[in-house]
């Protein structure tokens, strides 16, 4: 089953257009990489998605994002956004709000349970799957500005999960982690790919073959090669790509 | 040689500048508690809770006037706050838009608009039909003095919210009302509160725009929200024309009460602005 597919997708921020024509399928539940240099508009692709690039009045999108084959411009924001939850390259829990409360806010403003005790299964199980619990579960009133810059990206990731999402988005989730904690994050990705979708983005080719099961290469707004993760690696079609796996290209 | 010499006269001058800036301020405090505070220790407490002497004879209190300030400021803040802080929030979130750029623009010469002119229009729509001086009057021209302030502070206490906060919550399928009233206002909620102490402080030390709204009232206390209500600043606004020694003793003793209150509501904010950094 194809979890996510773009038709054609275009995207121009005032008149520069960042993103040329693309068309992609990601099938359900595996860990889905895009790479390529700084720029290239990966981010931008993530981006549209999950609709978060309509809080840039400047961007204009064209073409069609099907999630499970229903375009998510016909369906309502929310709903989408409930379904695609959202990591991003600067972890940013609440710093207001307890460790709780952050993983707490989208079940609870979305109505997704329906007692408090269920809310605390939630947030519990949210957290447990971001292996986060053993660390936090005597600190949960707690700010979340307390924790270290590793266990906020978890955090982000937990309050990512209660919401149950069928595809999880991370855009660079690592790119600001010491490398011990990074590497948190990837086993924790191998681990959620069981039960849901997941789009990264990434600049490291290293880290796409290691988390990944498809890839995607990105170079100026344009699609240049997609496949599974080891066929890329091992055996590129496209000169752009060798280059940029060998280290050639930014 | 020549170079250093200039560089001392600079600093000499720099100096000077400074020190004729910020004289007045020490010289108003100086004198307002020379003068303020004989009266205050003469009559301890009950100035705080006496009406004003007849003239001429004794000193009596300004009960009234401080319990006027009190009702006018809460009025005040309890119209202008409200609209104040959403059109903060309007103008944050859509900054883009021609009514919130026009918005900023105007709020900007709200805050240095002449108080008394504020004063007049209240009088034009208000006194001038109710037929008398009120409360409601003299609070609803405090309300458009405080207005200013509190929405630019709110606005800029919201606009200084990196990005990436107002990223994740839409990510949460937040709509944009939880994100702004559980979220970012949680996160600006020390930006917004300073103005808002700005804002209260600021209107707590007004007096022109009550000499044609509120009307004075320092041997009754308070009457009802459509009778006159005195004010700290008016009642020594009053007392200073007037040609009795006691009065001006009065005023003293008033002009020592209001700094005080002022300074109780704006040394914390001066003192806490250091923390609001995120």
């Amino acid at each position: 089953m194809i979890a996510v597919e773009t038709v054609n997708l275009r995207v121009w921020y005032d008149n520069k257009e960042v993103l040329k024509g693309v068309s992609l399928k990601i099938p359900e539940n595996v860990c889905f990489a895009i790479m390529g240099p700084s720029g290239c508009g990966k981010s931008t692709f993530l981006r549209t998605l999950n609709r978060i690039i309509e809080l840039n009045e400047n961007a204009r999108v064209e073409g069609d994002v099907l999630l499970f084959g229903k375009s998510v411009f016909k369906m309502d924001v929310v709903e989408v956004r409930r379904q695609i939850g959202m990591v991003f390259q600067i972890p940013n829990p609440f710093p207001h709000m307890s460790i709780y409360d952050n993983v707490a806010l989208g079940v609870k403003f979305n109505r997704l349970a329906r007692s408090k005790r269920e809310l605390d299964e939630i947030v519990e199980w949210a957290l447990k799957k971001s292996a986060l619990w053993d660390e936090v579960k005597d600190r949960l009133k707690e700010r979340a500005s307390s924790l270290s810059g590793g266990q906020m990206q978890r955090l982000c990731i937990a309050r990512a999960l209660a919401m149950k999402p069928k595809v999880l988005l991370m855009d660079e989730p690592t790119a600001n982690l010491d490398p011990v904690s990074a590497n948190k994050i990837e086993e924790l990705i191998d681990e959620l790919k069981r039960e849901l979708t997941i789009v990264i983005v990434t600049h490291s080719p290293a880290q796409a073959s290691r988390v990944s099961d498809y890839v995607a290469f990105l170079y100026m707004g344009e699609l240049i090669e997609v496949g599974r993760t080891e066929e890329v690696f091992e055996n590129p079609k496209n000169e752009l790509t060798e280059r940029y796996l060998t280290g050639r290209m930014g | 040689m020549l170079r250093k010499i200039k560089e001392k006269l600079f600093l000499l001058g720099i100096t000077i500048a400074t020190v004729l800036t910020i004289l007045p301020l020490f010289h108003i405090i100086l004198s307002v508690i020379l003068n303020g505070l004989p009266v205050l220790l003469e009559r301890g407490l009950a100035f705080l809770t006496d009406t004003v002497a007849p003239p001429g004879d004794g000193l009596g209190g300004i009960g009234p006037a401080i319990v006027g300030t009190f009702v006018l400021t809460f009025l005040a803040s309890l119209m202008g706050l409200p609209i104040a802080i959403l059109t903060g929030i309007f103008s944050a979130e859509y900054p883009n838009s021609l009514i919130g750029r026009a918005t900023k623009t105007l709020l900007m010469i709200m805050m240095e608009f002449p108080t008394i002119l504020v004063g007049l229009f209240v009088m034009d729509i208000m006194v001038i039909p109710m037929g008398r001086y009120s409360a409601v009057a003299g609070a609803l021209a405090l309300a458009i003095v405080m207005m200013p302030y509190v929405a630019v502070y709110t606005e800029q206490a919201l606009r200084e919210i990196p990005r990436i906060y107002r990223e994740g919550a839409f990510a949460l399928g937040l709509s944009r009302a939880i994100v702004v009233f559980r979220i970012l206002m949680g996160m600006a909620r020390k930006g917004i509160l300073t103005g808002v102490l700005i804002g209260i402080a600021k209107v707590a030390g007004e007096t022109a725009p009550l000499l044609f709204t509120a009307g004075g009232s320092y041997r009754v206390y308070f009457a009802g929200l459509d009778r006159p209500i005195g004010a700290i600043p008016l009642l020594i606004y009053d007392l200073v024309q007037q040609p009795y020694e006691n009065y001006h003793q009065i005023a003293w003793g008033a002009s020592l009460v209001l700094m005080l209150i002022f300074l109780a509501i704006f040394l914390p904010i001066r003192l806490s602005i250091k923390e609001v950094k995120m």
